[in-house]
């Protein structure tokens, strides 16, 4: 994910509401591309016979609206753009992270507060025990392979809780350059790529309900936007027990852990130092949980906490009473945010970015990232019959 | 880097490089919360 090579924005420090009107062409791009994919360009892949299949395009390759939104958007900006979203464009692609977090709080319409107790607690064990394990195993790596010890930090959280936002959320605490972060971000994101495309494929040839195909992904995938991607996928479908409701339970979990593994990775990065040194650069925990907690989740557990009280009317959880009108509409909305998030989310992937990630982050980043991903479909099969369904 | 409150800030300063509209990326989690709750209002009054 490039920043790099976004243009666009009013002058330096001006309002979201003062850029919002020179966000609209690339918003309306966004939105006339999903419209398309939609209404026209995933239909006709479920018309079109090839090798006397029927919809072969989709039954084979599992291509659907969500991986076409973000093959469109990589295609905007590698292909038709050259690299560089036009300024006059940029703006509006800086809404998709947006769009991504507000269909977040809006699957929280998806979930009881029993469901995500249930839930929520295994994915607390799961996610806890490979956060811990990651970090640890790119600490050693970083020790082994002797890499500098900034980016040893930067990488570990990277590695382990959500990507971008945890190499973000620790560089400054670790005294990270802007290039660590950059590596890092090229490393975990290309990483990334290849497991969102792939993951669907392996998920069916295996024949893994929406339950285990979600922890898995939830547990294997580094990045949120990706997770979401991946799991949307392998089923389109929003709604309660599909792979996304079950994907981003763990999604949440791991994200709401960043400020922990923030002040583990700071603690680890300063006891090398000198305690001289340490004085004005450490955090407290308290200070990371105000400055670091996503405040977001706390809208998506609001959403919950409304629908377990019945005020969009029935859910449509399994076993009950068919969801209402208002619940059905809100799914349908929600397909329609997301896909307008994840063309923005391919329009940030920039392959000569990507091609930054090398050297040593990017051989331990492969050995972590390829031994989570095993590890975690090795975990969910092993556990299988111990997940809970909602 | 990441002087911005929130969950996920790429915190150059420039307004051209960043990710987002927002300040950072905690006035963007609180611009989705905004935003959730206009599109339940709006499927709300829509569904009544």
């Amino acid at each position: 994910m490039s920043a790099n090579t976004m243009q666009g924005s009013a002058g330096s420090g001006a309002g979201f509401f003062t850029k919002l009107p020179g966000a609209l062409p690339g918003l309306a791009l966004i939105v006339l591309t999903m419209v398309v994919i939609k209404q026209w360009i995933e239909p006709w892949m479920g018309a079109q016979e090839l090798f006397g299949v029927k919809g072969w395009l989709i039954k084979v390759t599992h291509l659907n609206y969500i991986l076409l939104c973000i093959i469109l958007g990589m295609l905007y900006r590698n292909v038709l753009f050259r690299g560089t979203i036009p300024g006059f464009l940029a703006d509006g692609f800086k809404l998709s992270r947006l769009l991504i977090k507000t269909g977040i709080i809006l699957l929280g319409s998806l979930y009881t507060v029993q469901a995500i107790v249930q839930l929520g607690a295994f994915a607390i064990f799961l996610i806890g025990g490979f956060v811990i394990l990651s970090i640890v195993l790119v600490l050693w790596l970083g020790s082994v392979f002797k890499m500098d010890r900034s980016m040893t930090g930067v990488l570990a959280n990277a590695l382990s809780i959500c990507g971008v936002s945890a190499s973000v959320a620790t560089a400054p605490a670790v005294q990270a350059k802007a290039s660590d972060v950059a590596y890092a971000i090229a490393t975990i994101l290309g990483f990334g790529i290849l497991t969102m495309f792939i993951s669907p494929f392996i998920g069916h040839a295996l024949g893994l309900t929406d339950l285990q195909y979600g922890a898995w992904i939830g547990t294997g995938i580094l990045n949120s936007g990706q997770v979401l991607a991946a799991a949307l996928a392998f089923n389109p479908a929003v709604e309660p027990g599909s792979a996304v409701s079950v994907a981003e339970i763990w999604n949440i979990m791991r994200v709401i852990s960043i400020p922990f593994a923030v002040f583990a990775v700071t603690v680890w990065y300063w006891s090398g130092k000198g305690s001289e040194q340490a004085g004005g650069a450490k955090k407290s925990l308290g200070t990371l949980l105000v400055e670091k907690f996503p405040v977001f989740v706390i809208g998506f557990l609001a959403m919950v906490v409304l629908t377990s009280f019945g005020a969009f009317g029935d859910a449509g959880i399994k076993g009950g009473p068919p969801a209402s009108e208002t619940i059905k509409m809100l799914r349908l909305v929600m397909q329609w945010v997301f896909g307008f998030g994840l063309v923005g989310l391919g329009a940030y992937i920039d392959i000569k970015e990507l091609a930054r990630a090398g050297g040593t982050p990017l051989k331990i980043g492969l050995i972590v990232g390829i031994t989570k991903y095993v590890l975690a479909l090795i975990v969910v099969l092993m556990i299988k019959d111990y997940l809970v369904a909602i | 880097m990441g002087n911005g409150k929130g969950s996920e800030t790429l915190g150059s300063t420039d307004d051209k490089h960043k990710m987002t509209l927002f300040k950072d990326d905690r006035a963007e989690d609180w611009g989705a919360i905004v935003v959730s709750v206009l599109i339940v209002a709006v499927v709300i009054v829509m569904t009544i």
